[in-house]
This record gives structure tokens, C-alpha cells and sequence, in this order.
């Protein structure tokens, strides 16, 4: 299951040199963020600058890894990424899981909300009893559960806050200065209030694994270095007005679907390869399952119902994460996260199958097997040749509706940053500061994607019946 | 060539078979006649083995068949078996039905399995239906292809299992015809039936089987002309 290896926002390493892999949750600007430049998309941001400074110190080729925030903490200890420079504030618990480097930059959080909104919320206290969006994870989090009676809500991506701001969902958004400022230059109906917070001054470390002095020295090496004549400040600065630059000309949802559609195209063939890659090994896996659950020898029967009910009985986002940072950091085995999508996806199907082929395999008339048995083949001769076959066929239907199914569901991958649709459509949003029309896009095309595989096996199922009427 | 000793069959606590001996010999055409719930089917189906006897003692070919570990493969290779509802292969042509056996289990090459087919299509008179499927038949021609079908393994004995029951009357003909010319060709036969005339024209013996043991038996003209026990006669006088 080994043919393809990391995804493309990867620079990609040579053989001799060594390779430093950083991870960041690419939707913050002006500290890391999509950006399309002539014409591919590429992570930019003052972290970027920073990480691209502490790797050409250190000799080695710089891999960038685009992970969710709440994610980026076990991507670390498991190993798959050496550092995180993602804004992230050096808390207690933190510190307790991961090492910090000195602080590289100290942001100020405010409060952003919308223009009518602005004047009502002028401090802390008048946000009393409010909802106010943060991001999952994040330091603002904290600081937001701080606040009396306020009742929070915390989502993943910085754009789903705008969109949770722009539907009225959230009265107001705890959020760095910098970032803020990015999104209100974008939206203009979103404004910062004048309120301070207090004590919110956050410093910015980069992480790394526990214990890994020798990389953690090259950093702050590198970090003092640029501290000397205010460099970060300087990449801050570039980068918002990299940000700002050049904005979306229009936020027309047939526009964004044009301008990115190289991303859509991207994201639409990861899915297609993921989901049929999903069906085929599932199919397999399936197949051998259902053969044990109809075995007679009790062991192999318990070994499948066991599997099949564990996997149909537990939510696939938490297979995914076992499978990719929890195998990774228990057996030192590391997936690429096309592997851990395919393999998720594959056993997750597989169980949903035995259970289609165990119905289809019972499902074949007895006679079939006590024919094939009186003329002497064996068990297992009969079951290839005279019962599998019909069993399969009787379930073809099922088995394109599973493959269906999976396209959906195979956008959960991009939790673990697998560049499907879904990631795309999450990478074009932050991108565009446009919150809900790259959605509305992808969904469009999932839609088209499943009801034309939906009308195509419904005409292959129809042709095949022709002879196979009773 | 069969020779059945003590044959016992439970289905739980249900003794379906109380106790059968019964021999048959090379050439002969045995009709096994009873009311339905007698047993007879279950008779036929342990000589193959498509039932596991409970108990008692079955030789095929002066082979203990019934022992442990004995491979029934080996006897089924050669005990040919035609069952009430065809059990045609769907997803194969009448003529891989017929091949596929004798290519997969006695390993005859495909051109040597395709002629003995084509021959046996023959016989059957179904020759222009080689590459159809059996879903485009009617039942008296699956029951022909199915017999072709058992005799493609060139069987030493032939097991027929309520061949005409599921039929419609008008192809009930057709089918007895191919079971006659094979009885007259020598074939031994075991045949569990309803069809009174045919058992009386063909059969060499007729068992009568009542509560899961042989009531009486003998040839055709005994059985049927003059039966001897009560059972029979009572049966008889309900069918004939």
C-alpha cells in the first residue's frame, strides 16, 4: 500500500541532505497562510520566514507540513513533523507535553465583531454574557473562558469564525491583533473594537518533541540571531502586506471557482484516488472478513465479528487519528497521510462490505453449493468458482453505493492534511477570506461527483440484469 | 456397488431415518416411492453424503465411505446427483455447466471436457443451447442440461432427487424420457419419485419407505400389483 508518497505542499528532499519538517495550521495570517503565487498555491507567512532561516542554519531542506492546530501537538510527539511554528503561545500544559524555544514575537489578542457591534463591546466586561468565537485549541481560548457568562464557541478554522461572526451565530471573536487586522481589511463588515484586554500579551514559541536539545539549540541560535535588529518584527510587517496585497478582486462564488480551480482539480483527484483505492482494498479486506464470519472454525468467526463490530462501532475521524499519529507513535511505524487516509478508509469500508458480501454470500440459494459439492469439488473450489461469484454480483449494487458513500466521507482525510477536496476547499477559504463560497463549491462538486457515479452504476447494474432475468 | 447398513438420521431430536439396509448393485434401477415426510429424500441424500448419516455404515464401491476421514470428494467424483430444483450454475453458459467439474475436479482437459459435453448435449437434445444461460430455459430443459451436467463426470451411479416434482405436467415427459434411455444404457440408478408409472416401467426394484424405514420391497410388479403390508397398500390405493 506503499506507492505514493507525501503530498505536494512539500518541497520535496534530496537523498544526502538532511530534512527538517515543520508543521503549521496555514490559515493565519500574516503568520502562516495559502497564498497563490504565480499561479501555484504555496504557505507563506512570517513563521515561514522564520522556519526557512533556522533550516538554511542548519543545513538542511525545509518540509512544510499544513496540519490543524489542535493537531499539530500530537503530529509532533508522534514524530511526524520535528518543530511547530504555528503562533503557538508556550503555555503550562503545553510545556508539560513539548519543549519551547525562547518567544520569537509577542502579539496582543482583540476583540473583533461586527461594524454595528463596535461600539458596544469597548471592554472585557461588556462582553459579559456574549458568545464569542476562538479557534480550537488556542491560546484566545483561554482567555475567552475567562470571561464571565460567556459562552464560547470553538471551531477549527480562523474562517469559520468570520462565517460564525457574519451569520450572527457569535456576537464577537477573541483573536491575535495581526490576524484580526488581516481578516477586517478583507471583510467590511467586520471591525476591532478599542477594547484591551488585559494581561493577554502572548509571547510565540516554536515547539519541539521533549528531550531534543540538540535541534532546540540550533533554534534559538537562530532566533537570537534574528532578535538582533528586530527581523521578526520586519517579516510580520512583510508578510501582512504579502496578505493584503493582492486581495480577491471579487468574492463571487464563480470567480473563486475559477481563479482556484487548479485547487478544486487537486483536491477532486486525491478524493477519486482515495475513495476508489478505499473501495478496492475494502473489497478485499471485505471479502476475507465475510469468509471468516461464515468459517467454521470459532476463532476466525470471532476474529470478524469482533473487527466488524469495532470498526462500524467507532467514529472513522477517531480511527483516522489512531491509525495515523497513535500507530506512528506507538509502533514507529509512520504512514504518509495518503497511507493512513487509504488504510482508514480502507478497513473502515471493508467492515461495511463483509457485511454486504456475508448477506450476499447467504443469500445464494443453497442448491448452488450442494450441485457443485455432488460433482465433487471441494469447499473451497465451490466457494470460488460457483458461490463468490454470484454473491458479488448480487452485491454490486451495494458495493457502488459503499464507494459513494466513501467519497463523502473520505473528506474527513484532510483532518490529517491529505490534500483532498475538502482541504482545498479549506485551503481556498483561508485564501480568499471568502468563509462559505469555497464550501458551497466543494459541496457542488462532491454532489456532482456522487450522482454521476450514482447514475453510472445504475446503468451498468440495469445492463447487467439484461442477462440475468429469472 | 452401494451397500447400506443401520443408516440413522436425526435432524435434532427428530429421526428422520429409524434404521436402513438396503444393497444395490451395478446396473440396477432402483424407484424409492413413499408419502411426503417418509424419509426417502433423506435415504438418497446420505449416499452422498449431502446429509451426515447419524449413525450406520454406507459402501460405495466397497469403499466405507461413512468413516472419519474419509475424502467424499473422491466418491462424488462418481455418484452423479439430480436435484428437485436443477441447481444450474446461472452465472455460467449450459456448456461451461457442463465442463466446469470434470475440468476443475478429474483435471480432463478443456477440448476432451467440451467434446463429452457436446456429446451429452446430444442425448439431451440441447445441443443449440451450448452458450446460453440457464435463466433462458424452461424447467424441463434445465432438468435436461442438469442430468448432462452429472453425467459429464461419466459417474458410476446417478442419484435422481424428485426430478419431475417442480415441472410443469407437460415437460414432466421430456425429462422421464432422458432418465429412460439412461436406465436402458445400463446406468445404475437410485430414483426417489412421485411418478407411479414411470417407477413401474423402469425400475428394476421398488422401495416403498414409510417413517423413515423400509416398509416393503421388491420388483415392480409385486410391489405395485400385489403389495403385501398395509402401508403400502393404502399409499398405493391414494396415488394410483
Amino acid at each position: 500500500m506503499l506507492f505514493f508518497t507525501v503530498i505536494p505542499l512539500a518541497s520535496a528532499a534530496q537523498d544526502n541532505q538532511k530534512v527538517i519538517t515543520v508543521g503549521l495550521s496555514a490559515d493565519f495570517p500574516p503568520y502562516e497562510f495559502h497564498k497563490k503565487i504565480d499561479g501555484t498555491d504555496q504557505i507563506v507567512g512570517s513563521d515561514v520566514e522564520i522556519a526557512k532561516r533556522i533550516a538554511a542554519d542548519m543545513g538542511a531542506t525545509l518540509q512544510i507540513q499544513d496540519i490543524p492546530f489542535d493537531s499539530l501537538l500530537p503530529a509532533l510527539n508522534s514524530g511526524r513533523i520535528d518543530m511547530i511554528i504555528s503562533g503557538m503561545t508556550p503555555t503550562e500544559e503545553r510545556r508539560q507535553n513539548v519543549d519551547f524555544s525562547e518567544s520569537y514575537y509577542i502579539s496582543r489578542q482583540v476583540i473583533m465583531t461586527r461594524v454595528e457591534d463596535k461600539d458596544k463591546y469597548t471592554s472585557v466586561d461588556s462582553l459579559q454574557g456574549a458568545s464569542i468565537g476562538v479557534q480550537k485549541g488556542s491560546i484566545q481560548e483561554g482567555i475567552a473562558k475567562d470571561i464571565k457568562d460567556a459562552k464560547l464557541t470553538s471551531v477549527d478554522r480562523i474562517a469559520d469564525i468570520v462565517l460564525s461572526l457574519e451569520s450572527g451565530r457569535v456576537d464577537a471573536a477573541v483573536m491575535e491583533g495581526p490576524v484580526a487586522e488581516g481578516q477586517v481589511a478583507n471583510h467590511d463588515d467586520l471591525a476591532i473594537t478599542s477594547a484591551t484586554i488585559p494581561d493577554s500579551d502572548t509571547e510565540m514559541a516554536i515547539a519541539v518533541k521533549k528531550g531534543n536539545a540538540e535541534l532546540l539549540g540550533h533554534i534559538n541560535g537562530t532566533l537570537a540571531k534574528l532578535k538582533q535588529g528586530d527581523q521578526v518584527k520586519k517579516f510580520v510587517q512583510d508578510a501582512t502586506a504579502l496578505n493584503s496585497g493582492e486581495q480577491q478582486k471579487s468574492n463571487n462564488i464563480f470567480t473563486i471557482f475559477w481563479d482556484y480551480r487548479q485547487y478544486y482539480m487537486k483536491g477532486i483527484q486525491y478524493t477519486l484516488l482515495l475513495s476508489a483505492a478505499g473501495v478496492l482494498f475494502g473489497f478485499l479486506i471485505g471479502l476475507v472478513v465475510s469468509l471468516f464470519r461464515l468459517s467454521n472454525v470459532g476463532i476466525l468467526r470471532w476474529i470478524a465479528v469482533t473487527y466488524t463490530e469495532i470498526l462500524r462501532g467507532t467514529p472513522m475521524l477517531v480511527q483516522l487519528l489512531i491509525i495515523h499519529y497513535g500507530i506512528a507513535q506507538t509502533f514507529h511505524i509512520e504512514f504518509s497521510v495518503l497511507e493512513s487516509g487509504i488504510i482508514t478508509l480502507s478497513i473502515n469500508s471493508s467492515a461495511y462490505l463483509a457485511e454486504i458480501f456475508r448477506a450476499g454470500i447467504q443469500g445464494v440459494d443453497r442448491g448452488q453449493m450442494e450441485a457443485a459439492r455432488s460433482l465433487g469439488m471441494s469447499h473451497g473450489m465451490t466457494m470460488r468458482s460457483i458461490i463468490i461469484p454470484q454473491a458479488v454480483k448480487s452485491v454490486l449494487p451495494a458495493i457502488g453505493n459503499e464507494f459513494v458513500v466513501i467519497i463523502k466521507e473520505s473528506s474527513i482525510v484532510s483532518f490529517i492534511g491529505v490534500a483532498d477536496l475538502m482541504f482545498q476547499a479549506q485551503a481556498v477559504r483561508s485564501i480568499t477570506y471568502s468563509a462559505l463560497n469555497p464550501l458551497l463549491i466543494a459541496a457542488a462538486i462532491y454532489f456532482i461527483m456522487t450522482f454521476v457515479l450514482s447514475k453510472l452504476l445504475g446503468m451498468l447494474e440495469r445492463r447487467w440484469s439484461v442477462s440475468d432475468k429469472r | 456397488m452401494i451397500n447400506v447398513k443401520g443408516l440413522k438420521k436425526s435432524f435434532g431430536k427428530n429421526e428422520v431415518l429409524t434404521g436402513i439396509d438396503v444393497e444395490i448393485a451395478q446396473g440396477e434401477v432402483v424407484v424409492v416411492i413413499g408419502p411426503s415426510g417418509s424419509g426417502k429424500s433423506t435415504f438418497l441424500r446420505c449416499l452422498n453424503l449431502l446429509e451426515q448419516p447419524t449413525a450406520g455404515e454406507i459402501y460405495f464401491e466397497d469403499e466405507l465411505i461413512t468413516q472419519r476421514k474419509y475424502d467424499i470428494d473422491n466418491a462424488r467424483k462418481k455418484m452423479g446427483m439430480v436435484f428437485q430444483h436443477f441447481n444450474l450454475f446461472p452465472h455460467k453458459t449450459i456448456l461451461q455447466n457442463l465442463t466446469l467439474a470434470p475440468i476443475k475436479v478429474k483435471k480432463t482437459n478443456p477440448a476432451e471436457a467440451e467434446k463429452i459435453a457436446m456429446e451429452l448435449l446430444h442425448t439431451v437434445g440441447l445441443e443449440d443451447k451450448r452458450d446460453t444461460y440457464p435463466n433462458q430455459l424452461s424447467g424441463g430443459q434445465k432438468q435436461r442440461i442438469a442430468i448432462a451436467r452429472a453425467l459429464a463426470m461419466q459417474p458410476h451411479v446417478m442419484l435422481f432427487d424428485e426430478p419431475t416434482s417442480a415441472l410443469d405436467p407437460e415437460m414432466v415427459g421430456e425429462v422421464l424420457e432422458v432418465m429412460q434411455k439412461l436406465a436402458h444404457e445400463g446406468m445404475t440408478m437410485v430414483i426417489v419419485t412421485h411418478e407411479m408409472g414411470f417407477a413401474r416401467e423402469v425400475g428394476d426394484r421398488i422401495i416403498f419407505m414409510d417413517g423413515g424405514q423400509i416398509v416393503e420391497q421388491g420388483p415392480p410388479e409385486q410391489v405395485f400389483g400385489a403389495p403385501t403390508h398395509p402401508r403400502t397398500q393404502d399409499f398405493l390405493s391414494k396415488v394410483l
